[in-house]
């Protein structure tokens, strides 16, 4: 960093060796203290000073020996590194559209560096991890002074760059039920250039159920709201109508696109993710109903 | 010191036939490549200096204001502050670019920091300096500026309106170019079929690696900078701004991190000058990505308009030209860069009646200037796609249409002046399809694959007017080694390097015997700035006379001790060698001392000068051009608008390659930096106000977003620099964005007009086109 360009602000500098320094530091420092993981979205925005710790609590000494399989879920530890999950075989066995979003995160020096548990602390919108465990029905582990408890992803994202962790919380761990033999799934992106920020992605669960004939269907946005938006069942209702058919897929496509508001900005105008969110739910839908 | 005179015949720049070369036209790794790749290159902010304060610029926040007071009170306060500067430090407040020569643009001066008035968000006001960086830009944020905010106007076209707010009291438009030739109305008015167009280009950021940075110094009561520049000779507008005799300033110009342009402007030296010239002291300045890409000029938006009339068989008989180009708040190079546009406006074609209007315009934008391809790139969206209109029109292909029209050597060009070396813009587009071939089919049933291909026409070396020189000084030393001193900069592209290998080839000294020193206006002779692909035309033709007048020098006595006949030496390999007899260069050099024979040349050559007439739009433009054809295959997703393109070839005629290697590099380089430019690059603007100074908004393609660029080298031997060579530094940008719009068109059906092609633009020309179909099949049915 140029000596000219002053970039962050001054700040302490603490490692934790294990959760519990690391939830003795936060409430040691309050308000003022950031944890860095992965340091791929914090770093820069300390750069910038859109970040302006009194003190960074470095978590990288919490090695991560995940992911594993417990009683029909994925444990993902939370300082594991988006490559780890990228080459974990039991990753790419029992939960594939998480192998295929996190080859999509950032670029390779990213990925060797960033966390699944940084990734949904810092909640981008746009972030593809946030919205594959969102899609998944997932959970999400924390734990603060007074124990552990596990926040459902449907409740854990609430608004840009914000969790429902409280503030002497730390994400743990990331769980996410396993998929089974019969389940489908879709993930599909549009990004402006090669490992940037989704301009719109969608994630799809298609969880097959033994008494129903249509899948229980998960479609997760990102990119179009202040979170990772999870379609409601009005706007999946075309399936039970219709069943999983290409009629149905269009329709669901269709209201996805006309239930969101996003914003515009200089990469994308509204327009355009409302079109991208047609397309990009038609083409995962599709997928994960084996009509793609 | 040999000179040839300025209307002397341009001997030596065509090649003598059958020479063959050693040196040139090999691929050494020199020391800048060794230097950069170990790291150890030092770069215009890695100089430090004892107890060197920083410097660090106030910038206006409003584009367009008065300023009713600049408090520094805050700022001085702070410790370790030592100096904060306003308009009222700078004893010649004024820079005045007269960029066409006085060719006919108003004159209207750039203040060093503005006074009374803002014209762009970015605009310096104030300079500080302080002990630390940090304490700098705290005292940034001191300086309390008011303004008084003034309605501005952020576009050009809207800016030539009677009512428009003036940024500039003497009017809006900085310069009104004309080239005029043959009868349009009546050869217009005959032609058998007759094609419109409206082509709109951006703003782009010059992206350099390197910021604008450099530091400055006090020597012997000299201001002596070292920094990033593309023209040391800014020192004579130093040297007015701090009123001194020019010998009181010196530029030095480290090797550049990029330029592309962006930094033939001055950008960090008034600011470093006037610190230095007021503390005294040392003083550094570095902009931030951020502060460049805010406040460092960028390329042109052209509007550009065209009428092209054409007989059915394809010949062009009239174009009508109409081009605007966004100035920004201060005139730069504009003047120029408007030139150049006009006169390269039709391209590689023979037209025979042109009217070509091209106007820079000011605007509360910031300022546009240099940009590799200088005007002459823009245009080339703007013909190739009349060509490509042309051909659907006639139901002729695309090449053949372009087979009726290409220039031959001798043509007269619009602005009156002739072709005098090779055109092989054919062979380059021979090449670039063949390599391209035949591609994959589409990967989905949503996608389209289509191929097309542009061809462009670049101009090496100043407008003739300027009557260009450079100065190149040799000198072999007594132990056999060479010295080249030269006032070239380096852009990177090599310039300092190529310089050593015409050198070698002429005198036969190995490359690890010699040592070049560039880029210093107190101990180099001056070689005129890197720009306008002018350094291995006029700086290479310098070296081959002063290398061949050295050896000259030196042949008379290496004769006498190698008792050789006339003709006979041959120079090689650090020797010189006749009948099986050698002497080493180092021996003939102590030779030559002993009988009082001078080992040094310092040459000046001159470029051919010639005189253009603004009022007729007639007369002398360029010395020469660089021909080429890019081609693309692209794949467009009709759902997403997203393009890939998953091939690209890139041919130019270099004429002859002094370093095949170098000259890959430019083609890669040029072509992806077109590709950028086609396809993502754009500075929005919001009132004149940037929405964003960042790479993560600023979107340069990764080398994931590219494909791999195949380069096909012509060489036709024939060229205006040394041993035959053409300028290859800003051609192979022009010809990217036609070449992806051609081949775009060719995947669905309709053709983009406007920079960036981005995908949300691509879905408006399906839209578009599908209600404009939709509406024809009612029509039928």
């Amino acid at each position: 960093m140029s000596a000219a360009a002053p970039n962050s602000s001054a700040f302490e500098y603490q490692t934790a060796d294990c959760w519990e320094e690391a939830i003795k530091l936060r409430a040691l420092w309050g308000e003022g203290a950031k944890l860095i993981a992965g340091g791929q979205s914090l770093v820069p925005m300390i750069n910038l000073r859109l970040a302006m710790p009194a003190a960074l609590i470095d978590l990288n000494p919490i090695v991560s020996s995940g992911p594993w399989l417990d009683q029909g879920e994925l444990v993902i530890p939370a300082m594991t590194r988006h490559r780890a999950v990228l080459d974990s075989p039991l990753v790419a066995t029992h939960f594939p559209m998480l192998a295929k979003a996190v080859g999509l995160v950032g670029n390779v020096r990213v990925r060797n560096r960033g966390t699944i548990g940084g990734s949904v602390s810092h909640a981008d919108p746009t972030g593809e991890i946030p919205c594959v465990v969102l899609a998944a029905g997932g959970r999400i582990v924390v734990q603060g002074p007074s124990g552990m408890r596990s926040v459902p992803a449907d409740d854990f994202f609430l608004t840009y760059l914000t969790t429902a962790t409280d503030l002497d919380e730390v994400v743990t761990e990331i769980r996410l039920p396993v998929a089974g033999d019969q389940d489908g799934w879709g993930f599909d992106e549009v990004t402006r250039r090669f490992s940037d920020f989704a301009t719109v992605e969608v994630a799809v669960s298609a969880r097959s159920r033994a008494s129903e004939e249509i899948p229980e269907l998960r479609v997760v946005l990102g990119g179009v709201a202040d979170r990772p938006l999870l379609l409601g069942e009005d706007i999946l209702e075309p399936f039970r109508r219709l069943g999983a058919d290409p009629q149905a897929i269009d329709e669901v496509a269709q209201n996805a696109a006309n239930s969101i508001s996003p914003e515009s900005d200089v990469h994308a105008s509204a327009d355009y993710r409302r079109r991208l969110t047609q397309v990009l739910t038609r083409r995962s839908l599709a997928q994960a109903v084996g009509l793609g | 010191m040999t000179e040839v005179l300025p209307d002397a015949p341009d001997v030596g720049s065509l090649p003598r036939t059958g020479e063959t070369y050693n040196i040139v036209g090999t691929s050494p790794a020199h020391h800048d490549f060794i230097e950069k790749v170990k790291g150890s290159l030092l770069y215009a902010a890695d100089w430090r200096l004892p107890g060197m304060l920083h410097a660090k610029l106030v910038r206006s926040q409003i584009a367009s204001g008065r300023i009713t007071r600049i408090d520094t009170s805050a700022a001085l306060a702070l410790p370790g502050v030592v100096a904060v500067l306003t308009a009222e430090d700078v004893p010649y407040n004024q820079i005045v670019e007269n960029a066409s020569g006085g060719l006919g643009e108003v004159t209207v001066s750039q203040p060093v920091l503005a006074a009374d008035r803002v014209r762009y968000a970015g605009e310096p006001i104030a300079v500080v300096a302080a002990t630390e960086p940090e304490i700098a830009a705290e005292a940034v944020d001191l300086v309390e500026v008011t303004y008084e905010e003034t309605p501005g106007v952020f576009d050009a076209e809207s800016a030539l309106a009677d009512d428009a707010p003036l940024v500039h009291e003497e009017g809006n438009v900085l310069v009104n170019w004309n080239i005029v030739r043959g009868d349009v109305e009546n050869e217009m008015a005959a032609a058998d079929v007759v094609v419109e167009g409206e082509y709109q280009s951006q703003h782009v950021e010059h992206a350099y690696l390197e910021p604008e940075s450099g530091v400055s110094w006090l020597e012997n009561d000299v201001v002596t900078l070292r920094i990033s520049t593309q023209v040391i000779e800014h020192a004579t507008e130093i040297a007015e701004i701090l009123e001194v005799p020019e010998s009181k300033v010196r530029v030095i110009a480290s090797y550049m991190g990029g330029g592309f342009g962006g930094k033939e402007d001055m950008t960090v030296e008034p600011y470093l000058a006037l610190v230095t010239w007021h503390t005294r002291k040392p003083a550094r300045m570095v902009w931030t990505r951020q502060e460049s890409m805010l406040a460092s000029t960028k390329r042109h938006p052209f509007l550009m308009r065209y009428r092209t009339g054409a007989r059915q068989d394809g010949t062009i008989v009239a174009q009508e030209v109409e081009i605007i180009g966004d100035a920004g708040a201060y005139p730069c190079l504009s003047a120029r860069v408007l030139f150049a546009g006009a006169a390269l406006a039709c391209g590689p074609y023979r037209v025979p009646s042109v009217r070509c209007t091209s106007r820079a315009v000011f605007t509360n934008n910031v300022p546009s200037s240099a940009f590799r391809g200088f005007g002459a790139m823009q245009v080339v969206f703007g013909y190739e796609s009349q060509m490509d209109q042309l051909a659907s029109k006639l139901g002729i292909s695309r090449e053949e249409v372009r087979d009726r029209n290409y220039y031959v050597k001798g043509d007269t060009i619009p602005s009156g002046d002739e072709i005098t070396t090779a055109v092989a813009v054919t062979q380059t587009r021979e090449l670039a399809l063949q390599e391209l071939g035949e591609g994959p089919p589409p990967t989905a049933s949503h996608k389209r694959v289509g191929r097309g291909f542009g061809c462009g026409m670049q101009p090496y070396g100043r407008t003739i007017w300027f009557r260009d020189h450079a100065s190149a000084w040799l000198t072999l030393q007594t132990d056999g080694s060479l010295l080249i001193r030269s006032g070239v900069t380096d852009l990177g592209a090599g310039q300092a390097a190529s310089l050593c290998q015409i050198a070698s080839e002429v005198l036969g000294a190995p490359l690890e015997s010699i040592s070049v020193y560039i880029g210093d206006t107190a101990l180099n002779p001056p070689a005129g700035g890197t720009f306008a692909t002018r350094q291995l035309y006029m700086s290479g033709n310098a070296i081959l006379r002063a290398s061949h007048d050295l050896r000259d020098q030196l042949t008379g006595v290496a004769e006498d001790l190698l008792d050789a006949a006339d003709g006979e030496l041959a120079w090689q390999g650090g020797k010189v060698q006749a009948g099986g007899r050698s002497l080493t260069l180092a021996d003939l050099a102590k030779e030559c001392q002993q009988r009082g024979v001078n080992t040094s040349n310092l040459y000046t050559w001159r470029a051919p000068g010639g005189k253009f007439d603004p009022s007729t739009g007639q007369g002398g433009t360029f010395p020469d051009y660089t021909f080429g054809t890019h081609a693309a295959e692209v794949e467009v997703d009709l759902e997403t608008g997203q393009v890939e393109v998953r091939r690209y070839v890139a041919s130019h005629d270099v004429g002859r390659q002094i370093n095949p290697v170098r000259v890959e590099g430019q083609i890669q380089g040029g072509a992806m930096q077109g590709l950028g430019y086609a396809l993502m690059e754009d500075c929005p603007l919001d009132e004149g106000q940037a929405v964003s100074t960042l790479f993560a908004n600023y979107l340069i393609p990764s080398s994931m977003d590219m494909p791999d660029i195949q380069v096909a080298v012509v060489e036709s031997g024939e060229g205006r620099g040394p041993l035959g060579a053409r300028g290859i530094g800003e051609p192979p940008v022009g010809p990217t964005a036609a070449t992806i719009a051609s081949a775009i068109e060719d995947a669905i059906g309709v053709r983009p007009t406007q920079l960036p092609i981005t995908p949300e633009r691509i879905l408006k020309l399906l839209d578009e086109a599908g209600s404009a179909g939709a509406q024809t099949g009612e029509e039928q049915a």
